[in-house]
């Protein structure tokens, strides 16, 4: 599934509400929250990562995983939720639009 | 794009940093789970918004590397850049000094020169009526300044000697038409224009420096100025040098006040025939050049109309400063012109080299682009290395070139104008001039940098990294690189040429005897006017000098003249030659001449050709006699007896002359102008207020300088006295000095021409040998002698060579005539010029040859073979 400009910034920022993950961590979770049909490529995440990082939105730390390894890992900054909380709802607000412009699905007669 | 990230330290940071946590990531999920992590650090790295930068940073490194592993070909690029880049500035600076630079006002564009011209003369002056009538009737020009330039007396008070400065006497209005602030005190006010007015004067602020010391409380003091005390008003900004183009007015004065300061009986301001004035207007909001010449087209005719005596024949000139200037010394404009000219053959020269070099140098890299090709760099970024590569080379000679401009500059403002009290050459580097270099050094990069780039990126590379490094064929084959060579030879010979007739031209004067004794006599100018000596007075002086210094020891004759020839005042008399058919609109002839006293010819040994000299009995009263020269004779009087015949001293109504002699016609302004008409009056009747003592030495001339001071002390030391100097020092500097300056600057680009274009040469042959190794490795190999091979590159490079010699041979069949139409006196002896310069270049050119051959005879054909 393809993802629109933008909303991989929003995945991001939305998966760390959670808590502080480092970068593959984060690529993980989107993929088991979204049930496997996001498969984000760490190519991908990673400079997206550094560009919300540049902003101020998310910050990064050394830390010691849960297996005893050390890495990297970012979470979201007062900046950051403030951001989140408005791209938020104006994603809703796109979601919704497109659904009363879309209805119901509609029956494909052979 | 952060600035943080500009620090490159930073960046360094980052980068480990990043390292460090993909590599932690990397242990933990493993490499195939990550995918490309270099392609993502690229990414990441470009949100710092400075990739540019490090690319380029490292297309630098690269190149730095690369001319490292290069010095000769990065040496000769660089030198040849300084050379032509230092030459085309100095040169540059000096024409901006001769003819360019704008007047020193505020926005000089909209001041134009306003002329009185008559047919006779179209560089005339204004007269100070025709100034006021125009002023108060123009509607184009803001404003209208007058102003002229003398030489006045100044010392700090009456006991003090004084020094000759010059000076302007200045319009009331003059620095507001200027629109020059002083930069202490104030400019001169209206009421101040009054004759009767207050004497107030202006100084000049390097006057304020070197004389008054920078001293702030100057204002308000006195200075005396030919004897009269003024007070002294405001200091002029510094780097105002007045408008006048070679020398600058260190004292500013009311034109008012010209009667006083030279004593003169009637007001030269209420004068409608005295045409003393430079006029220039500053154009009023809405005007044009176009529409202030035509208003002053038809105020002049109205003027012509009003005072049909004075005013005859004369026209209102409105010009450009810069079209004045042309106008006024077509000599200069022909010196800027040729000295332009051969720089510019010399930047031609330059560039060929550095296009050749660059040539050269993606030929033999081509291999190494053709793999960076090959592994993916992307042909922008393989050409945008190259680019960086002659943006250095171009930015290192245009560096270098400032200072070689800086060296040739200096030069320069050696050369002296020839003018009374002596000024140099205000020859400047100036921020014009560094941008011109800057751009001519990176523009000729770029563009012959672009060439061999854009060949080098289009490189078939399967073929060039199967051949032997270099996509030509083995032999080396360089069409294009060959006709640069070419062209480079047939320039350096024409400026060789021309180099060779300046010499031949400085020769002939060295040699040309002159047309005056120059041995054995020192002069001294006086001006008893200064001092306020009424005509009487100062001629009873003269007499009175003449008489004590003929009884001074050591002197064995003294003579007077208004000016003597060759230096830098000549006196004009304006004269109606009886008999003589003037052209339409012309009634007199303005010409070379003056008073001279009895003893003049005799003691400068100028010939009279037939009649007689002066005596003493050409006095006041006695019948008016003149001399005139050959060429005076020649001129209006051809195929006629000269003597006998009368001249109109002034105009048709003046008092009439009688021509008892004629003179051998000399020099008047420079040893290499036409032969000029010139006319000799007798002193005792057309006595001056300011002539020049000739006096001739029986030991050593300088050695009666102070003698000669003395004297005049004796009669009166208020009277100041200068340029007092041997006659033949004065020669040596108008005649020769002037032809050595021409030829140090022409010689010096002739010399610049052939070394460019040797090394040029050189390193073609020397890159065709470095391509050609295989092949003398083989012909050594099967039997050819090393004189074979010698002569085999030899034979290269002087076919070259004596390409360029016969098409520069054509060029110069253009060329030197121009040159010797522009400067007279050149060129007499060009046939050895002619022969000389090409037997010069055709040495030159084989032992630049020779190097390389000897090179390739001295190859071990073994290894020359293994050599791939």
């Amino acid at each position: 599934m393809d993802l629109l400009q933008g909303t991989l910034e929003m995945l991001v920022l939305r998966t760390l509400l959670a808590g502080s993950l480092h970068g593959y961590g984060i690529a993980k979770n989107i993929r088991s929250v979204s049930n496997e049909a996001l498969d984000i490529e760490f190519g991908s995440l990673y400079p997206a990562l550094k560009r919300l990082e540049a902003k101020g939105w998310v910050a990064s730390e050394w830390e010691t995983s849960e297996h005893n390894r050390r890495a990297k890992y970012y979470k979201l900054t007062a900046a950051g939720r403030k951001h989140l909380v408005r791209e938020h709802s104006k994603w809703a607000d796109f979601v919704s639009a497109v659904g009363l412009v879309m209805g119901t699905a509609p029956e494909v007669k052979g | 794009m952060r600035l943080k990230y500009l620090w490159p330290g930073r960046r360094r940071r980052e980068e480990r940093e990043m390292r460090e946590e993909l590599a932690a990531l990397t242990a933990i999920a493993g490499t195939k789970e990550l995918g490309n992590l270099t392609l993502a650090m690229e990414d990441a790295r470009a949100n710092w918004g400075w990739a540019w930068l490090d690319g380029i940073l490292a297309d630098i490194r690269y190149a730095l590397r690369g001319m490292r592993r290069q010095p000769g070909f990065v040496a000769v690029a660089v030198l040849s850049l300084a050379l032509a880049i230092g030459a085309n500035s100095a040169i540059f600076s000096f024409a901006d000094a001769l003819l360019l630079r704008p007047l020193p006002v505020r926005n000089p564009a909209a001041v134009l020169d306003v002329t009185s011209t008559t047919p006779d003369n179209p560089f005339e002056g204004m007269s100070f009526p025709d100034y006021r009538d125009l002023r108060e009737k123009s509607r184009s020009f803001s404003g209208l300044a007058a102003y002229r330039l003398t030489t006045l007396a100044v010392a700090a008070n009456s006991e003090a000697a004084a020094q000759i400065h010059f000076a302007n006497l200045v319009s009331d209005n003059f620095f507001a038409v200027a629109g020059v602030a002083p930069v202490m005190g104030r400019a001169f006010l209206a009421e101040e224009a009054k004759k009767s007015a207050e004497p107030v004067a202006m100084i000049s602020y390097d006057f304020w420096q070197q004389n008054c010391g920078g001293d702030h409380a100057v204002i308000g003091r006195s200075l005396r100025i030919n004897g009269i005390a003024f007070t002294i008003v405001g200091v002029t900004a510094p780097g105002f040098t007045g408008l006048d183009r070679f020398v600058s007015p260190n004292i500013f004065v009311p034109l008012g006040m010209g009667q006083r300061l030279d004593g003169e009986a009637t007001d030269p301001l209420e004068n409608r025939g005295r045409h003393d004035l430079v006029v220039k207007g500053r154009l009023g909001a809405g005007a044009s050049q176009e529409s202030a010449q035509a208003e002053m087209a038809t105020l002049g005719a109205a003027l012509e109309r009003e005072y049909v005596k004075a005013n005859r024949n004369r026209h209102v000139a409105v010009r450009t400063e810069l079209r004045r200037r042309m106008q006024q010394t077509p000599q200069l404009l022909a010196l800027a012109k040729m000295m332009m000219g051969l720089v510019a053959l010399i930047l031609i020269i330059a560039c060929s080299n550095v296009a050749n070099l660059l040539l050269a140098r993606g030929r033999a890299r081509s291999r190494e682009i053709a793999i960076r090709l090959s592994i993916g760099a992307g042909r922008k970024r393989v050409v945008r290395q190259l680019m960086t590569e002659s943006l250095m080379v171009a930015v290192a000679g245009g560096v270098a070139g400032l200072a070689v401009a800086y060296g040739g500059i200096l030069l320069l403002q050696t050369m002296s104008v020839p003018s009374d009290p002596p000024s140099v050459l205000g020859v400047r580097l100036d921020w014009r001039v560094v941008e011109f270099s800057l751009l001519a050094a990176v523009g000729s990069c770029l563009f012959f940098g672009l060439v061999p780039a854009w060949q080098t990126a289009r490189t078939d590379f399967v073929s060039a990294l199967k051949s032997g490094g270099d996509g030509a064929s083995g032999k080396g084959r360089t069409v294009g690189r060959d006709v640069l060579v070419v062209v480079q030879m047939a320039l350096a010979m024409v400026v060789l040429i021309a180099a060779g007739m300046f010499l031949a031209g400085f020769r002939n004067m060295l040699v040309m005897p002159s047309d005056f004794r120059t041995d054995h006599l020192i002069s001294m100018d006086t001006a008893p006017a200064v001092v306020h000596y009424t005509r009487d007075q100062a001629k009873d002086f003269y007499r009175r000098l003449v008489e004590g210094v003929r009884g001074t020891t050591g002197v064995a004759g003294v003579a007077m003249a208004e000016s003597i020839p060759l230096s830098p005042s000549q006196s004009f008399v304006s004269v109606v030659p009886e008999g003589y058919q003037f052209p339409n609109g012309s009634e007199k002839a303005i010409v070379f001449g003056g008073p001279v006293d009895a003893g003049y010819f005799r003691t400068m040994k100028v010939e009279i050709q037939s009649g007689r000299a002066f005596t003493d009995d050409d006095r006041a009263g006695s019948r008016r006699v003149a001399i005139v020269n050959q060429q005076f004779a020649k001129a209006y009087w051809p195929g006629q007896e000269a003597i006998g015949k009368r001249i109109r001293l002034g105009n048709a109504d003046g008092p009439a002359a009688e021509v008892v002699g004629v003179a051998k016609t000399g020099h008047y302004q420079s040893v290499s102008e036409t032969p000029s008409p010139y006319v000799y009056l007798a002193y005792e009747q057309s006595p001056r207020m300011r002539m020049t003592l000739i006096v001739q030495s029986s030991g050593d001339a300088g050695g009666l300088a102070a003698a000669l001071r003395d004297a005049v002390r004796a009669i009166d030391g208020n009277v100041p006295v200068f340029n007092l100097r041997p006659v033949a020092t004065l020669y040596a500097s108008r005649a020769t000095g002037t032809w050595l300056n021409y030829f140090q600057m022409v010689g010096t680009m002739g010399f610049i021409g052939l070394a460019l274009a040797t090394a040029g040469l050189y390193g073609l042959i020397a890159y065709t040998v470095s391509r050609r190794v295989k092949e003398f490795g083989i012909r050594v190999a099967v039997g050819a002698s090393r004189r074979d091979v010698v002569w085999l590159v030899e034979r290269r490079g002087l076919t070259l060579a004596g390409a360029g010699i016969v098409i520069g041979g054509v060029l110069t069949k253009v060329t030197a005539p121009m040159l010797a139409a522009s400067f007279p006196g050149l060129g007499t002896s060009s046939a050895v010029v002619h022969g000389l310069v090409p037997a010069v270049l055709v040495v030159v050119s084989a032992a630049a040859s020779y190097v390389p051959a000897r090179r390739a005879a001295g190859l071990d054909p073994l290894r020359a073979l293994r050599e791939e």
